[in-house]
């Protein structure tokens, strides 16, 4: 799938650029005559654009004649790096991150250590938050900051805000004050732990 | 004990949204196919209160509910000049077709109005992955005409955000949810989702999902673990900016058997502690009874993607998880939850021993009739997935959440070969159909009279032994008769 632009319709408002996870929309033109244009060479047809748009019409998916397949591979990279990446971030490396295209962390790995700063460009090389567009953003803060890269949010963008906290950051009075609620801090850290202590 | 098996429940018409095939399409339903019973929910267990809906009378039932329960709850903090954002959510509007909840909205509207003297009243309805879902069903209820020009709208977490300084650090909201002096709470009671929240402060959950950004989301599903996860929505609800917001929620109550009523308070953790109690009776015992089942094939056929088609009030998604007790938190992982399936492998095996997988008694599932909007492919990795014709087929291969869905399944041209099909690979004559038929159970005839035969025993288990662990577990107190 791929996004195309109606210039009878679109406004030029920069929703569409302000939620493109891959940065391939962008508004160009002064005042009246502003409207988006998409960048069909990196555009993958997520379709944050088109659920976003408040102009019925401005902006639709269609679909590509022949599809085209995007991806990392982790054989790329040397298996240690990648190992000792995503155990820094405390994700094995095989476990899923995106639940829609399938990428594992070690793929993100790969990606990071090839040299992608930013969750865009891991995006825009792996296909990661291109599906659902939600649940993938912190296990890629998470490899990157494990990395040593900080990247900066995309200015005036809603792509993303920022690093969150982990079950590993919870404070222990926290941890200690709700417990007995059934909030099992403790055993799922321990989960996570044997999950961790079967990487190979 | 004697249960009437009746003639198939109709489920609602397929509905038109962006997320599903063209209603034209579904030609036939699964209730319609020979061999097939209803059963009441109430048969099963007489202690679920009756339904105020659907009843006889219809949804002014649902009106006095709304008002009875808002009578003693302090408004007084919101003045007429102040502006009011109702706070809702999606998947209200799933329960017995969406009517109940869309009148529950409006009345709370009309009761902050009359109270308050505020004419600033907005509603934000909070989604899931399907971005314009809630403006659909703003406009299918007429919303946006009820609460006047702009000030109903669907609200998605992609859209600009708000940080909210939490006990446990920085998490993101939603800006538009909280860009009014006040906010009101309308949510309901159904269990849905709880692989994921476990039933853990569940009627929390929208401040760490509907009214969330996609960092608190991802935190929730990736960042803690499998019965901390909702941990996100207590800490965002006791932030300092949630609460110099708060004034009440207000519940809409379903139960396995239809519309029971509606509860409020201006104490969400006391709301949620009686609905827990509730839910535990309620839903506890049709899942439990479900969880009996040994063998069976599903039918999925009802407007709603995969996990949450329903039967008997519960979403697939809790049916596929049933491998062991998903209200016990003694089992950290239920057999579906995104924490589960992210620890499958490479290989596809679970990366830790003692996994538990999708519920094995799912023999084969059908698809008859389901939305997209949700990344499904691991059923269809973990189950001989059978869909019914090209133009469902082509809901999932045009789905940017599913794109490798139709590579783990199979397309038959119509149900009655389908069914025809999984019975026989499956060699089974039990089938479970999620089509959301209203206060019943559809199911193969064999399937109900395992079901009746089982009913007694699992009630039993359910009232002296599973309540008193489950509400143990999360520190509420136990009283004689809950």
């Amino acid at each position: 799938m791929y996004a195309e632009v109606n210039p009878e319709i679109c406004t030029g408002c920069k929703i569409c650029e302000k939620v493109c996870p891959i940065l391939s929309v962008k508004v160009f033109g002064e005042k009246k005559e502003k409207r988006a244009v998409v960048d069909l060479s990196t555009c993958v047809g997520c379709g944050a654009c088109v659920e976003r748009c408040d102009f019925e019409g401005a902006i639709i998916l269609k679909t590509l004649e022949k599809s085209k397949i995007i991806g990392v591979d982790p054989k790329s990279v040397d298996e240690k790096e990648i190992t000792e990446l995503c155990l820094e971030a405390k994700i094995h490396p095989e476990q899923i991150v995106c639940f829609c295209t399938g990428t594992r962390a070690n793929e993100v790995a790969a990606a990071t250590l090839l040299g992608a700063t930013s969750p865009e460009e891991i995006s825009r090389k792996t296909g990661v938050r291109t599906g659902c567009k939600v649940e993938c953003i912190e296990p890629i803060l998470r490899l990157l900051k494990a990395a040593g890269i900080e990247p900066t949010p995309v200015e005036k963008g809603w792509q993303w805000y920022g690093i969150t906290p982990t079950i590993w950051d919870i404070p222990e009075e926290v941890i200690q004050k709700y417990s007995a609620r059934g909030f099992y801090f403790e055993e799922d850290k321990a989960l996570l732990k044997k999950l961790l202590e079967n990487v190979k | 004990m004697v249960v009437k098996l009746e003639k198939p429940v109709k489920p609602l018409p397929p509905k038109q949204s962006r997320y599903g095939p063209d209603p034209d399409h579904i030609k036939t339903r699964t209730c319609d196919l020979e061999n097939i019973v209803s059963v009441r929910v109430r048969e099963f267990f007489r202690d679920i209160p009756e339904s105020i809906y659907p009843s006889e009378r219809g949804i002014k039932a649902v009106r006095e509910a709304t008002v009875n329960a808002l009578t003693n709850v302090d408004m007084s903090m919101i003045k007429p000049e102040n502006s009011v954002n109702i706070l809702g959510s999606h998947h209200g509007f799933l329960l017995a077709g969406g009517e109940p909840y869309a009148e529950m909205l409006k009345a709370i509207r009309d009761i902050i109005a009359d109270k308050t003297g505020s004419e600033n009243l907005r509603l934000k309805v909070g989604v899931g992955l399907r971005f314009r879902e809630s403006d659909e069903y703003i406009r299918r209820f007429g919303l946006d005409e009820y609460f006047g020009k702009g000030k109903a709208k669907g609200v998605a977490p992609i859209d600009e955000g708000i940080p909210i300084e939490t006990e446990i650090g920085t998490l993101y909201g939603i800006k538009r949810c909280y860009d009014a002096d006040w906010i009101v709470h309308a949510h309901n009671s159904d269990v849905r989702e709880i692989h994921f929240h476990r039933h853990v402060d569940k009627a929390v959950k929208p401040f760490g999902m509907s009214y969330a950004r996609i960092e608190t989301r991802s935190t929730y599903h990736q960042n803690l673990g499998p019965r901390s996860a909702n941990f996100v929505a207590r800490a965002i609800f006791n932030s300092e900016l949630v609460q110099n917001k708060w004034t009440f929620a207000t519940f809409l109550k379903p139960t396995p058997a239809g519309i029971t009523g509606v509860d409020a308070d201006n104490d969400l953790f006391a709301l949620d502690e009686r609905l827990t109690k509730e839910n535990f009776r309620h839903y506890g015992k049709i899942l439990s009874l479900l969880s009996q089942i040994d063998e069976c094939i599903v039918v999925l056929d009802f407007q709603a993607p995969i996990p949450y088609v329903f039967s008997a009030g519960m979403i697939f998604a809790n049916f596929s998880a049933a491998s062991v007790d998903i209200f016990d938190l003694d089992y950290p992982l239920p057999g579906y939850t995104w924490y589960t399936e992210a620890f499958y492998g490479t290989d596809d095996r679970p990366l830790i021993p003692d996994t538990p997988p999708i519920n094995p008694a799912i023999k084969a599932m059908v698809i008859n009739y389901a939305w997209g909007g949700y990344p499904s492919v691991f059923w269809a990795k973990m189950i001989p997935t059978i869909v019914v014709g090209e133009h469902q087929a082509d809901v999932f291969d045009k789905d940017p959440q599913n794109i490798e869905f139709m590579n783990h399944a199979v397309v038959a041209k119509d149900l009655q070969t389908a069914i025809e099909f999984t019975t026989r690979i499956a060699d089974t004559d039990k089938i479970l159909i999620f089509d959301g038929a209203t206060e019943a159970i559809n199911v193969s005839k064999p399937l109900a009279e395992e079901l009746v035969e089982k009913v007694t025993e699992v009630d039993k288990e359910v009232e002296q032994k599973l309540i008193p662990k489950w509400c143990r577990q999360r520190g509420i107190k136990i009283e004689k008769q809950i």
